[in-house]
């Protein structure tokens, strides 16, 4: 009885990603708490999101790089009513692009910051939240 | 047929957006066409194409993309040209785009462009399924996206680039009540003015947007006959002719658009000014689709039509007002007219060629030679400008 009465209270889990392929090396070292993502020899630059090209130039021969997890807001919004049931207990919350210091932007949220204090240019760095048996990066104030 | 033959669209009609819970997607689309044929007395053989639109996205994964073998049977044609074709909210004009193409190449001379939307309600997780819809499903949605939230990332980086304040956001929902309050078909039609004052104490959803900040969601539908010119003007002594069109698929993930501030619209709008033989000082007015009171703004300005970085004094200044010396969406746009679902992306484009034909009623502009009409799709992610006139 119990077991079946927490069930019912405990929020739904937030989402936890699906694994492809070819981004199956970026979620593992997010394992290790490590921002790692592909990397064009021919661009000489990261990129994100995971993908069996580089979207600049094609080149299908992809390494992985580790970057420094640190970057800016590049923009932001601080979340006050969402439709989301497994984010009702973070409101208010940040959903943000996040500019790395290598070049690519990602989307994440803001994490262990007053949501008033979040601004456009804001420095961040990365860090890890569980999500089932992953971990996904997020992003707090640096 | 020369490729620059004219091409004009001699008929519109559009539901009054509502909330109709005993019809789906496809008994909207029925009740389109029987106004959109009742009021145009047009036989079978006035048909000759015809595009629809998968009618149930906003619910998250409609399946009828077969939806135009169904309506052109039940209808009673055989077209010579036909599909369904989906680019959210950009379907529309990029139906006319292609339907002038098709006309052109001779082979129609008139296309039926038609589209139906329902609209979940949001708390019935239909927001949840639009967000899935809309942004990736890996490497956004986990973050609690929703589509509130990822329009709010232009609107807060258009206010750091150029100093756009909330106050200003709010004039475009101000402007846009004006005009809805003359539009008896829009669904805030009778209701009180909008003041910025309302709009920044109406309850905040994502910064920097309030609720007045959003658009209304409804249901409807609309439908418009494209035409080669001959055929247009025996249907209709003034057509809205398709003076200059362009299109421009950016990004699908908003956090993909190289930026947030010039995001698309402005290569598809100096496409239509290219082939219009216009530049934005010989436009009238404006029809910018507008899910969220940042649109009209980035538009105003991506379109030439005032200076970048200058969209939110445009709007404080009253011009785009009714009145004003360059109106903007003067059916009340989507945030407050309502918007359809899946056929949202049909009202700028149904209201620019009544401007144009001069059936607009008591919103009718004196002036409204020419004038622009832009959607998108997604989280503008893909665009469609077009450039309608009075004379070829």
């Amino acid at each position: 009885m119990s077991d079946l009465t927490s069930a019912e209270v405990r929020p739904p889990a937030k989402p936890q990603p699906r694994i492809t392929a070819c981004a199956a090396p970026y979620w593992q070292h997010a394992k290790d708490e490590k921002l790692v993502l592909p990397y064009c020899g021919e661009c000489e630059a990261s990129f994100y999101y995971p993908r069996l090209w580089c979207p600049s130039c094609f080149n299908q021969d992809i390494s992985w790089k580790q970057l420094s997890g640190k970057g800016k807001v590049y923009s932001y919004s601080v979340i006050y009513q969402s439709p989301l049931p497994s984010y009702q207990g973070d409101l208010p919350y940040v959903l943000a692009i996040i500019e790395l210091d290598e070049g690519p932007r990602m989307m994440a949220n803001v994490l262990n910051c007053d949501v008033d204090k979040v601004c456009v240019d804001m420095a961040v760095e990365v860090l890890f939240e569980v999500r089932g048996d992953m971990k996904i990066p997020q992003f707090q104030p640096a | 047929m020369p490729a620059s033959s004219p091409v004009a669209i001699a008929a519109v009609s559009e539901m009054k957006p509502g909330r109709f819970p005993d019809m789906d997607g496809y008994d909207l689309y029925i009740e389109v066409i029987r106004q959109f044929l009742a009021e145009w007395s047009l036989k079978p053989a006035d048909i000759q194409g015809l595009l629809a639109c998968p009618s149930g996205m906003a619910g998250g994964g409609s399946n009828d993309i077969f939806v135009h073998e169904q309506l052109y049977e039940e209808m009673g044609i055989k077209p010579l040209f036909a599909d369904t074709m989906n680019a959210g909210g950009s379907t529309y004009g990029l139906m006319v785009q292609r339907a002038v193409l098709a006309i052109q190449q001779g082979k129609v001379e008139s296309v039926l462009c038609v589209g139906a939307g329902k609209f979940p309600k949001v708390s019935t997780g239909g927001a949840e399924s639009m967000a899935r819809m809309v942004s990736h499903e890996i490497y956004e949605f986990p973050y609690g996206t929703f589509i509130p939230a990822l329009y709010a990332q232009v609107a807060t980086r258009h206010m750091h680039e150029y100093g756009t304040t909330v106050e200003q956001l709010a004039e475009v929902c101000v402007s846009s009540r004006e005009w809805a309050l003359l539009n008896p078909d829009a669904s805030t039609y009778g209701s009180e003015a909008l003041t910025v004052e309302k709009v920044r104490q109406s309850r905040p959803i994502a910064s920097p947007f309030n609720l007045y900040d959003c658009s209304i969601p409804l249901e409807g539908g609309a439908a418009f006959l494209v035409c080669s010119e001959a055929y247009a003007k025996r249907l209709n002594k003034q057509p809205a002719y398709v003076l200059g069109m362009g299109e421009f698929h950016n990004h699908r993930n908003i956090h993909q658009a190289t930026s947030l501030t010039d995001i698309g619209c402005s290569k598809s709008g100096q496409q239509a000014y290219a082939m219009a033989g216009l530049s934005p000082s010989d436009i009238d007015f404006a029809e910018i689709y507008d899910a969220f009171s940042i649109n009209p703004l980035v538009f105003m300005e991506e379109l030439g039509l005032c200076p970048k970085g200058k969209g939110g004094e445009f709007f404080q200044s009253g011009a785009a007002r009714p009145g004003g010396a360059f109106p903007v969406n003067t059916f009340g746009g989507l945030l407050s007219f309502g918007h359809t679902g899946d056929a949202s992306g049909m009202s700028m484009i149904v209201e620019g060629i009544r401007q144009i034909m001069g059936i607009a009623g008591e919103r009718q502009l004196d002036k409204a030679n020419a004038g622009i009409v832009h959607s998108y799709g997604g989280m503008m992610s893909e665009h469609s400008t077009l450039i309608l006139g009075r004379s070829a």
